[in-house]
């Protein structure tokens, strides 16, 4: 059996490795895909004070910190059993709105952009977003630019910080904002809003209008069919920081809406000897292992499966490209996972949009951001959807509010197992019996799991000490046929 | 708006005025997670010696001057990639301390490399699953004009425990900080 391996040993944000297997036949036996877990979280909570968590989780990941700030704080309300004020849950989704439009823009031109924008195929030391620049134009790239400062100020002015934001408590916030503060935030967003239609306007040109891309994204390489999940608000409107969290099947039925403390009802996790980390699963239809299906208990939780699991956008801009989107892809649901790059700009002018509706609310500068909890703390469970899934915290205090017990369920987690079919899928459909192994042919089987957006739950910045990319194929005897090493 | 809009952008990426110390240190890394969180421990010393007072009484950035009348910004931070970049924009030089994991030193070893001297590994998706590396960052804030430093240091320590949350470091990591704070606090003082 030959074995290759995709290796990008990175600190930067945690890495992965695909392990492919070919059989005798030169065909794509098996893959792996294996993500080092970060270890002791829990036992580290155990102990400190539930209000801690907001601070103590925006440091798991150097990714989405406002994702995790926001569940704890919701998490923290419910141990509580306080209900912010109004003005309070309206400046935290605010907040989250600038988050989401921040890393929804870094994920489109830095991450999965490349792809689309210099072709999977293109040369290595252009795919980036150094290369997207090139080729868009700089004007462009001071959009980008602009867009991540303007994010990352909304955070800022609301969440007392850039990035790691440190004013939600148990009950709402520690802050307000002024007038001139929402202002500002209104101004932004309606900076984003055009800036979102011109994104969405060049994903139009630049991938729909080519043909090839468009077989890509429809062709059965990227294709599963599982469930979908995603946070609703009342009306089935897509909502990032609060509601339901809605559960739609392969074939579109609705079969079900859980509240945060519902979720163990709902959400199980399967075990495999080859990795630590689990697989979520939904409960109510059972692990049947990695394959599609209304049978299938495998759900994934992205910005397309949040489009399908819900009913509309809350906003009239995306209403509008929500019915292009699924107009475009032939009706509800949509399961090519390519897709999930459409349907995350569609949401990053829900953002945008969210933006200036909470900014022109007549309570957004009110004083009543917080309501003292006077309750004994016991129990909470807070849940949001962080840009790459849904997100949710899970705490248990003493009378005195100090952590027995914690539980998360990270956005990528949800996704561990459509990720590994859709790597295994991918392998199968493009290595063949002497297929020639290339960047650009392993490129496209990353692209499978960058759609996802994934995060591998870790902060550390510490340098990269090792070849980032290693490809290595051996016989079935174990030895090495051949080594591919890239400095990525 | 119109006036924001009008600045451009660049000075205004990290909501600061544009007049910045020329000299940044910073400290990286996660402070929960083990010895990675040794960057902002030996930054926290360096600052306690620029402005004496106990660590949880300094706020971050803390901006202070040294005997030559050079001032110099102390921060910690945990981000990589384009927010690094962005947080770097506006200072003349940059001194970074980080863990570091090569494998091939013992704990507690400490590196000192020009960034520019280091591996480029700027190409390439597999680098982060969400960013792009700090050098490929900084190519892109040049090509946008941003003023970015002439000189970044990397004063990087070799990491043991890099995958267990903890506040503590590994002994070894604990009897580096000294080291690591002298030769950070060389660094500047050899600054003209």
């Amino acid at each position: 059996m030959e074995r290759i391996v995709i290796d990008p040993i990175t600190r930067l944000e945690g890495h992965g490795k695909i392990t492919i297997f070919l059989n005798e036949e030169g065909d794509v036996a098996n893959t792996y895909f294996q993500i080092p877990e970060l270890r002791g979280f829990e036992r580290f909570c155990v102990g400190r004070p539930v209000e801690e968590m907001p601070l103590l989780t925006n440091r798991i990941c150097g990714v989405c910190p406002e994702a995790h700030h926001m569940a704890a704080a919701k998490a923290a309300d419910a141990v509580y059993h306080v209900d912010p004020p109004p003005t309070a849950k309206k400046l935290r989704e605010l907040l989250y709105s600038g988050f989401y439009f921040t890393d929804h823009t870094t994920h489109f031109y830095a991450l999965g952009g490349p792809d689309f924008v210099m072709g999977p195929s293109a040369p290595v030391a252009e795919r980036n977003i150094l290369g997207v620049i090139h080729k868009v134009g700089l004007e462009i790239g001071g959009k980008v630019i602009q867009a991540r400062k303007y994010g990352h100020r909304i955070v800022e002015i609301i969440g007392g910080r850039k990035v790691h934001p440190c004013t939600s408590i148990p009950g709402g916030l520690t802050k307000g904002i002024t007038e001139q503060e929402r202002q500002e935030i209104e101004q932004i967003g309606r900076w984003g809003i055009d800036f979102a239609q011109f994104s969405l306007q060049l994903f139009n040109d630049i991938v729909l209008g080519n043909p090839e891309y468009v077989e890509l994204i429809l062709g059965d390489i990227y294709t599963h069919r599982t469930y979908s999940i995603g946070l609703v608000d009342e009306y089935n409107k897509v909502n990032f920081y609060d509601g339901k969290v809605s559960v739609v099947a392969p074939d579109g039925e609705r079969i079900g809406k859980y509240a945060p403390n519902e979720y163990t009802d709902w959400i199980e996790e399967h075990v495999e000897p080859w990795t630590y980390l689990k697989f979520p699963y939904l409960k109510k239809v059972g692990w049947k292992g990695f394959v599609d299906g209304k049978d299938s208990g495998v759900y994934f939780a992205t910005p397309l499966s949040r489009l399908n699991a819900a009913d509309g956008m809350a906003t009239p801009l995306a209403q509008e490209h929500y019915e292009k989107f699924y107009a475009t892809l032939g009706g509800k649901p949509v399961h090519q996972r390519l897709t999930i790059h459409w349907a995350r700009l569609i949401e990053l002018l829900y953002a945008a949009e969210r933006i200036v509706q909470l900014a022109a609310d007549p309570e957004i500068t009110s004083n009543n951001f917080h309501a003292v909890p006077t309750a004994t703390p016991t129990e909470g469970v807070g849940i949001v959807e962080a840009p790459r899934g849904t997100l949710t915290h899970h705490y248990k205090t003493d009378e005195r509010g100090i952590l027995t017990e914690v539980n998360l369920i990270v956005g990528t987690t949800n996704n561990y197992a459509p990720i590994t079919m859709s790597i295994k899928k991918a392998s199968s459909s493009l290595i063949k019996k002497g297929t020639v192994i290339t960047e650009g042919l392993l490129n496209m089987v990353e692209m499978a799991f960058r759609a996802y957006d994934p995060c591998f739950g870790c902060a550390t910045h510490s340098l990269v000490g090792q070849m980032p990319l290693e490809i290595t194929i051996q016989d079935a005897d174990g030895q090495i046929l051949d080594v591919l090493k890239q400095n990525c | 708006m119109a006036e924001i809009l009008a600045n451009g952008g660049w000075d205004l990426i990290d909501g600061q005025s544009s007049i910045r110390p020329p000299v940044l240190i910073i400290g990286l890394g996660n402070p929960i997670l083990g010895d990675d969180g040794i960057g902002w421990r030996v930054v926290e010393q360096i600052a306690g010696y620029l402005q004496p007072s106990p660590v949880n009484e300094i706020i971050f950035p803390l901006t202070s001057s040294l005997p030559s009348g050079l001032q110099v910004e102390v921060d910690c931070l945990a981000v990589g990639g384009l927010a690094l970049m962005e947080r770097l924009i506006g200072y003349e030089r940059v001194i970074i301390v980080d863990a570091l994991s090569t494998r091939a030193n013992s704990p507690g070893a400490i590196t000192q490399a020009l960034l520019s001297d280091l591996p480029d590994r700027a190409f390439g998706h597999l680098c982060s699953a969400h960013d792009t590396t700090l050098q490929n960052a900084l190519k892109v804030g040049k090509e946008m004009g941003a003023k970015l430093p002439g000189e970044i240091i990397i004063v990087g320590i070799e990491a043991a425990q890099i995958y267990d949350f903890s506040t503590e470091l590994t002994p070894e990591l604990l009897d580096s900080i000294p080291r690591a704070v002298e030769l950070v606090m060389e660094l500047i003082n050899d600054i003209p």
